[in-house]
């Protein structure tokens, strides 16, 4: 039998919190594509439609500006950014190429239902450099999937249209359910909006991608519907830890 | 749009499979998913081109050998006398009229045009309509059919500017607002171009004589049209994303077909109008160039067959895009045309490597007052901005989802307290929360300010040294002056007396600019890690929960670990969390007092008191199972 003394009180258990699946997502992202050599850049949530479109070669009849799709904020003299897109714009204006960008952060778009909220998060990439093209951009995105999903994962590429990209491509991986899902939207940098940031697109070109953190974290961590996330429900919270 | 298998495959010599057709649809880049032998196709929004029969086949051209003609009405029209007038012609810069008089309204349907109601299962409406309807699904322009014996007086195109009421073909009454792009009778709007047609001028089964309308509106006259009005217009849908502007006598002349081979044609004649020219867009053949975008190495011989095959027509030089392809103006557009060819699939990669970067860490700060945070038993929270009640220069939503979401928040800790009693709600009695972000308000501009914002009420936490003490502002004080003595922190208490809520315990809450922080904070070791994988969710129950405790008396020392080890590991499927919440070593009585805290819960329905007690009684007789082990007053 030990001696009484010996006998310690139980470990004293500290409850630690957890950060929010959403930006711990984020975060891991993000120092995924700094590893890469991206450089974080930060812009605000508040925008122009100079930035969140124009600059973007949006153009002003794109069914994106409409009051539906935006928030529009103090008389249309402001928006909700739709995207993190324009802090590339304000990266692009700041520096000269070779430029690496990555920006994170939420965006906003008028939509509300069980699979759309009204705010949601982003993480997007920009690389500008002579002779950057559409083969190096496959072996980035590959990059970017494999240390998400694991090299076993099964991807593909497909054509698709954004304003600010050309050519553009959607990225499906297949689930283990034998489905395809869209992960991510890339495409070489539009000439035009090279232009649009005084960036001699003759001379350079660029690549840029963007990923939706819900999406990804979705599949990441088996959560089902999107508004759990939102909830602030401690009991899914600290399912985080 | 759905597009059936079937009308499109009898125009491919190879005859492909259904599944041969979907993969190549995907390769050009053409989402769809297929339902019985239907594609039901989403397009991007630069491919209005491909919204029809022909518009597919004019893509799978470089897979299939196509066949792409219909048969038409070749022979010389007599022209219509129309009075006619354009007054918006930067909007409607091409437009044609076709009148037909038939003897007999046809009741049967045959060929392509019957095929076409039956495989897709559409309802027919009436003869002149029906055919303007499949002929925009065979070749991708949209056609308005009028009574002709309606039309009478004079037809203005123009774009209007004032609030007018509109009753549309399908009884809809709609008030025009802003401006609007219209057909107007007399000085009577009768059509919203490009969206849908009025019931006054429309057509019936009874009509024998219409006049077929057939036009290029510029997309930017039309888009949000019919959301505005809330209609479904497949024509809005063709015109927003741009029409061929050089269709009309190829479409008007197979209208005529289409019509001759159902009734007979008593009288037809056609005028076009064409104010300003199409230019056909130009780009020089650079093959380099898009070896060079795509990262490949082809040939200018495969270059050019690929485009060729596309409708691009290549002389000295020069490739001419092909009047239906409004999306393609430079050689990047190019580019994208030959790597859809390939196949995105198809292009091997080629190693990236980016030069690094110097790495600054611009949010250092707040990272590391996360980690203490987390530490300390916080849980981070992300709320979406929108509130409804207005403050001092909060930021006004133009268009906000709804009333309750007009205004962007000016602050964070109301949000946390809508949290706090989410989760009190929930029986939550220890909740620890913080949130960082962009807090925006407007005064002589828009001002950002990036902001961290606590809250904290109930249990200090759930162990046996904290079970007891409630969180008051001097333990949180306590907590952040322990880390960063020089700083001074205003926490304040929220009362409860404005809160929906029977609970008495202190909230406590902070809400700081993250710059107000010092450098001091960098040098907090952080004890927790960030978790390495990605937890797996198992979904939460929103049935009650309900708690037990059980109090035991150790007389022998030694049975204190086990007891603990048998009980901190109980599994049962409705038990959702076990802790100590009381510990006592009396030396004089030679006796150790530990308590635990069992939390119920089902993830299937509530649970009854018998549910409980069946597992409680498990649990208490597996306890008293050790020696030395009692539960005073059992």
């Amino acid at each position: 039998m030990p001696d009484h003394k010996d006998i310690l009180p139980p470990k004293l258990i500290k409850d630690r919190g957890s950060f929010h699946p959403i930006n711990h997502m984020k975060d891991s992202i993000m120092e995924l594509l700094t590893s890469f050599g991206f450089e974080i850049v930060d812009g605000p949530e508040i925008e122009t439609e100079k930035f969140n479109f124009d600059m973007l070669n949006i153009k002003k009849s794109h069914p994106a500006r409409q009051m539906h799709d935006t928030f529009y904020i103090e008389n249309k003299s402001n928006l909700l950014r739709t995207h993190t897109s324009p802090v590339q714009i304000r990266g692009m204006l700041e520096k000269k190429p070779p430029l690496a960008f990555i920006s994170g952060g939420k965006v906003y778009r008028k939509d509300d239902d069980a699979t759309h909220l009204p705010m949601f998060h982003q993480v997007e990439g920009i690389y500008v450099d002579k002779n950057v093209n559409f083969a190096q951009l496959k072996d980035l995105i590959y990059k970017i999937i494999y240390s998400l999903f694991g090299e076993e994962i099964e991807l593909r590429f497909r054509p698709s249209y954004f304003p600010f990209t050309e050519p553009s491509a959607e990225v499906d991986i297949l689930s283990k359910e034998g489905k395809w899902l869209e992960i991510l939207g890339c495409g070489l940098v539009n000439p035009v909006v090279l232009k649009n940031c005084n960036i001699n697109s003759d001379k350079y070109s660029g690549l840029a991608f963007g990923l939706g953190i819900e999406r990804i974290a979705m599949l990441k961590h088996g959560v089902t519907d999107i508004r759990e996330f939102y909830k602030s429900n401690l009991d899914f919270l600290s399912q985080f830890k | 749009m759905k597009i059936a298998y079937s009308h499109l495959v009898q125009h491919i010599e190879e005859n492909p499979s259904i599944k041969q057709i979907s993969d190549s649809l995907f390769q050009l880049g053409h989402e769809h998913e297929i339902d019985g032998g239907i594609f039901d196709m989403e397009f991007t929004p630069n491919r209005g081109d491909c919204l029809s029969i022909n518009g597919l086949l004019r893509d799978l051209a470089v897979f299939y050998t196509v066949d792409l003609n219909r048969e038409v009405f070749t022979e010389k029209l007599s022209e219509l006398l129309i009075d006619f007038q354009n007054l918006s012609e930067s909007i409607c810069p091409q437009i044609s009229f076709l009148k037909l008089e038939i003897d007999e309204v046809p009741k049967i349907y045959k060929d392509s045009l019957g095929d076409y109601f039956e495989d897709l299962s559409l309802n027919k409406n009436n003869f002149f309509t029906d055919i303007s309807n499949y002929l925009s699904y065979e070749t991708g322009q949209p056609t308005h059919c009028y009574d002709a014996n309606t039309i009478k007086g004079k037809l203005v195109f123009h774009e209007i500017d004032k609030n007018e009421e509109f009753e549309t073909l399908l009884d809809k009454k709609i008030s025009l607002t802003g401006k609007n792009s219209v057909f107007s009778l007399n000085h009577n709007v009768i059509n919203l171009a490009g969206v849908v047609g009025g019931k006054s001028t429309s057509c019936s089964s009874n009509t024998k004589t219409a006049i077929v309308e057939c036009a290029f509106f510029q997309p930017e006259a039309i888009i949000g049209k019919s959301v505005k009005y809330d209609i479904q217009s497949e024509a809005s849908h063709k015109f927003e994303r741009g029409v061929d502007p050089e269709c009309h006598d190829k479409v008007l002349r197979r209208f005529i077909k289409l019509v001759s081979d159902h009734a007979n044609i008593k009288d037809m004649s056609i005028i076009s109008y064409k104010f300003k020219d199409n230019p056909s867009h130009q780009i020089p053949v650079n093959v380099k160039k898009i070896n060079k975008i795509i990262g490949i190495n082809i040939s200018e011989k495969e270059y050019l067959n690929y485009l060729l095959k596309l409708g691009f027509v290549v002389e000295a030089g020069i490739i001419k895009v092909p009047s239906f392809r409004s999306d393609i103006k430079t050689q990047n557009d190019l580019a994208e045309e030959i790597a859809r060819v390939i196949g995105y699939d198809n292009i091997s990669t080629s190693k990236i490597s980016i030069p690094n970067n110097e790495m600054t860490n611009h949010k250092a700060i707040e990272n590391k007052l996360r980690f203490f945070l987390l530490d300390n038993g916080f849980y981070e929270v992300i709320n979406p901005p929108f509130v409804n009640l207005s403050a001092e220069e909060a930021i006004k939503v133009d268009n906000p989802l709804d009333s309750n979401r007009e205004y962007l928040r000016t602050n964070i800790t109301n949000s946390l307290v809508d949290n706090l009693l989410f989760n009190e709600r929930r029986q939550k009695d220890s909740i620890k929360l913080f949130e960082i972000s962009d807090v925006y308000s407007s005064s002589n501009g828009i001002n950002k300010k990036r902001k961290l914002s606590i809250i904290a009420s109930g249990r200090l936490g759930e162990n046996h040294t904290d079970f007891s003490k409630k969180i008051n502002k001097k333990y949180l004080l306590t907590l952040f002056q322990e880390v960063l003595p020089n700083e001074v922190f205003d926490f304040k208490l929220i009362s409860r007396d404005l809160l929906d809520t029977k609970i008495k315990n202190e909230i406590v809450s902070l809400e700081v600019d993250i710059n107000s922080f010092s450098s001091d904070i960098l040098s907090y070791k952080e004890v927790s890690q960030p978790p390495e994988g990605f937890a797996q969710y198992s979904p939460i129950s929103d049935f009650p929960s309900s708690f037990k405790d059980i109090s035991f008396s150790i007389k022998d020392y030694s049975k204190s670990e086990e007891l603990q080890d048998l009980l901190l590991n109980y599994k049962s499927d409705i038990i959702k969390n076990i802790y100590i919440f009381d510990y006592f070593k009396n030396e004089k009585k030679k006796e150790i007092k530990i308590g635990f805290r069992f939390t119920f819960q089902s993830k299937k329905a509530t649970l009854n008191s018998a549910e409980i007690e069946l597992v409680y009684n498990e649990i208490v007789n597996k306890s008293l199972n050790i020696s030395g082990i009692s539960i005073p007053g059992l």
